[in-house]
């Protein structure tokens, strides 16, 4: 049976409080100019409840930017693994931001397994926050089917105006629940008001695109030679934003580096970007993709086509980052649009 | 085994960057137990031609510069550019926009005679540079790797990816997203985005990626309602000697 329970919006503060006696809180805070970032919290106060997606999303916290995964000793011929977590909370996830957690645990999980990666995200908990209404104009969750909840939390809470409606999903959650006490039994009255509140999602939430979300991959099947690549290769500058800020983007590069006595060192991954200039470059100075257009392809396809092949779900949220963050504003529902328009 | 032999030498410069080594407080002493300072103008004195890394910061400016890093590099074993004015022209380069004696005339005035000048050229434009280590003024932290790595007889690959990519890593809030113009796209990384993090803009210093977008960075400028002039000025800031190279130079953010 579906479980949920009740917060009061006083007691938030004293249910993150708590929490963060015991654990590590990271939440959404607010970093000026309309940007945000998510950040340890001790207290309910530094979270900002209303917030569009986040700079980096919470991807930052499974695969962080850079990690040490292994230390060498030459003169011993050891190389020894290495992984660094630490228990945590992650409160007030959108559902976007879930489907990217849930698209990087497929990955993660298919072989080569990720011993790093499912080790660390075992000891995450995650609270999700619903969205009743749009972020902004860059979002693109309905299409998508991301715009209401689908699992890959542990609780979900829903602002429903004095209280928060929270749904409880695993037993991780339901401790979290148990220990905080500040939680009420729902009544049949909330139950009621979920549902409406999910009934008004319907009529705010639409397709952002000119296109079907089954049409989509079909769309992007017979895109390879589209003008529109060439379009975008004059203005993209190839910053590697897009695809840095983007919940489903898990390249990464590996690199070795000495310590001071020469002998010892460490061996760790950073994030890397099909948009970098290196990323398809072999040796003798060969690029396969050499050409922007090629990259800025590559990275749409990467979201819309290959993972459908290979794992029947789009990888694209439509969390809108990619277009939030480029300088040369270059937007995926444009994108989109443009596609479906020439290949009408 | 004995310390590897290691000597500072400047060319044209403002000693900025040999200022950072001295900064360095404690990272220096285990540095320094690493290797054997024979020259270095802003901390010691002793003199000498026998070494076996040469990091020289500044550019080559005049032909008995050229005559000078020559000899350098016949004399090191490893040679490794230092500081923004070796790496790349630096600000020195901003000379190449003029005519030369017009430029002469304006400093020297009528002593303007009595002095030679070539246009600015970064070290490698000249003699082979086995490390690079960008920056107005270096990034200390980098100049730690470079040197692990030249000690220990690793390549060091300067990145080839923009600033941009440490600056989103460090969750910066974007110039862009605060009205302002940022260099960051078309730079090179390895400075950890230290400008970006301490509040300013990027101003460039690294470098220019070796295929920068130039003329998505022009439309982007341009889309602020920045005179054309302006913006060539703000591509060209540090690096106008760019259109010297014959080739790219190696490891400097290619891969080998
Ligand atoms: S953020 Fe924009 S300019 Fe930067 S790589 Fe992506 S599409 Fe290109
Ligand atoms: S492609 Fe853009 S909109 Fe889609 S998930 Fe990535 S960042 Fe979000
Ligand atoms: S993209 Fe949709 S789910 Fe994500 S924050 Fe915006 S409105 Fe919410
Ligand atoms: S502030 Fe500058 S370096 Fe940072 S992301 Fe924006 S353009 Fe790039
Ligand atoms: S942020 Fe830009 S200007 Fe600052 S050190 Fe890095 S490359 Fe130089």
């Amino acid at each position: 049976m579906q479980r949920f329970v009740i917060l009061s919006k006083k007691d938030l503060d004293a249910f993150i409080s708590a929490l963060a006696q015991s654990q590590k809180v990271v939440a959404p805070v607010a970093r000026g100019h309309n940007n945000f970032s998510f950040a340890e919290v001790s207290s309910g106060k530094e979270i900002t409840l209303k917030y569009i997606p986040t700079i980096l999303p919470p991807k930052k916290y499974f695969l962080p930017t850079q990690e040490i995964i292994t230390s060498y000793n030459k003169r011993e011929n050891a190389l020894n693994a290495i992984l660094e977590y630490e228990k945590m909370v992650i409160f007030g996830v959108h559902t976007c931001d879930l489907a990217g957690i849930q698209c990087l645990n497929m990955v993660f999980a298919d072989k080569p397994k990720d011993i790093n990666y499912i080790i660390r995200k075992n000891k995450i908990a995650i609270i999700g926050l619903e969205c009743n209404d749009y972020c902004d104009e860059y979002a693109s969750c309905h299409v998508v089917g991301n715009h209401l909840p689908n699992g890959g939390y542990d609780l979900f809470f829903t602002d429903l105006g004095d209280v928060f409606i929270v749904h409880i999903n695993t037993m991780l959650g339901d401790e979290l629940v148990n220990k905080a006490a500040v939680f009420k039994s729902a009544d049949a009255k909330m139950l009621k008001a979920l549902e409406s509140l999910r009934q008004m999602k319907h009529s705010i939430f639409k397709d952002e695109v000119n296109v079907k979300h089954q049409e989509l991959k079909p769309l992007f099947d017979r895109s390879s030679n589209s003008k529109v690549w060439e379009d975008l290769n004059k203005r993209c500058v190839a910053c590697g934003n897009c695809t840095n800020v983007c919940p489903t983007c898990y390249c990464f590069d590996i690199i070795d580096e000495p310590n001071l006595d020469l002998n010892t060192g460490v061996r760790y991954r950073r994030w890397d970007s099909c948009q970098n200039e290196p990323f398809a470059k072999v040796a003798g100075n060969e690029n396969f993709r050499k050409e922007r257009s090629q990259r800025q392809r590559h990275r749409y396809m990467r979201k819309f086509k290959y993972p459908v092949d290979k794992y029947s779900r789009y990888f694209c949220t439509g969390c809108g980052r990619c277009s939030r963050t480029c300088m040369a504003q270059i937007k995926l529902k444009e994108t989109i649009n443009d596609l479906a328009k020439e290949t009408q | 085994m004995r310390k590897p032999k290691v000597a500072f030498f400047d060319f044209s410069s403002c000693e900025g960057c040999q200022l950072q080594v001295a900064n360095f407080g404690e990272a220096l002493l285990d540095i320094l137990g690493l290797i054997d300072v024979v020259m270095f103008r802003e901390a010691i004195s002793e003199k000498s031609d026998d070494y076996d890394v040469a990091i020289i910061e500044g550019s080559i400016t005049t032909s008995h510069d050229i005559e000078r890093i020559k000899q350098i590099r016949a004399t090191a074993k490893v040679l490794i550019a230092y500081g923004a004015c070796a790496t790349i022209g630096g600000i020195n380069g901003m000379k190449n926009n003029f005519d030369l004696e017009d430029i002469k005339k304006y400093v020297y005035k009528d002593d303007a005679k009595y002095f030679e000048s070539i246009p600015t050229h970064p070290l490698h434009q000249v003699v082979k540079v086995d490390y690079f280590v960008h920056g107005c003024p270096v990034y200390q932290p980098e100049f730690v790797k470079v040197l692990k790595c030249a000690l220990a007889g690793l390549l060091y690959t300067v990145p080839d990816y923009a600033v941009c990519t440490e600056c989103r890593f460090n969750e910066n809030v974007c110039m862009y997203d605060k009205g302002i113009t940022c260099m960051g796209p078309v730079t090179r990384a390895g400075c950890n985005s230290w400008c970006v993090n301490n509040g300013n803009i990027c101003y460039g210093c690294r470098g220019m990626l070796s295929n920068p977008a130039q003329e998505g960075q022009m439309d982007i400028l341009k889309k602020h309602n920045i005179a054309l002039d302006w913006v060539q000025n703000k591509m060209n800031m540090y690096n106008k000697p760019r259109e010297l190279d014959t080739e790219p130079p190696a490891n400097n953010g290619h891969i080998g």
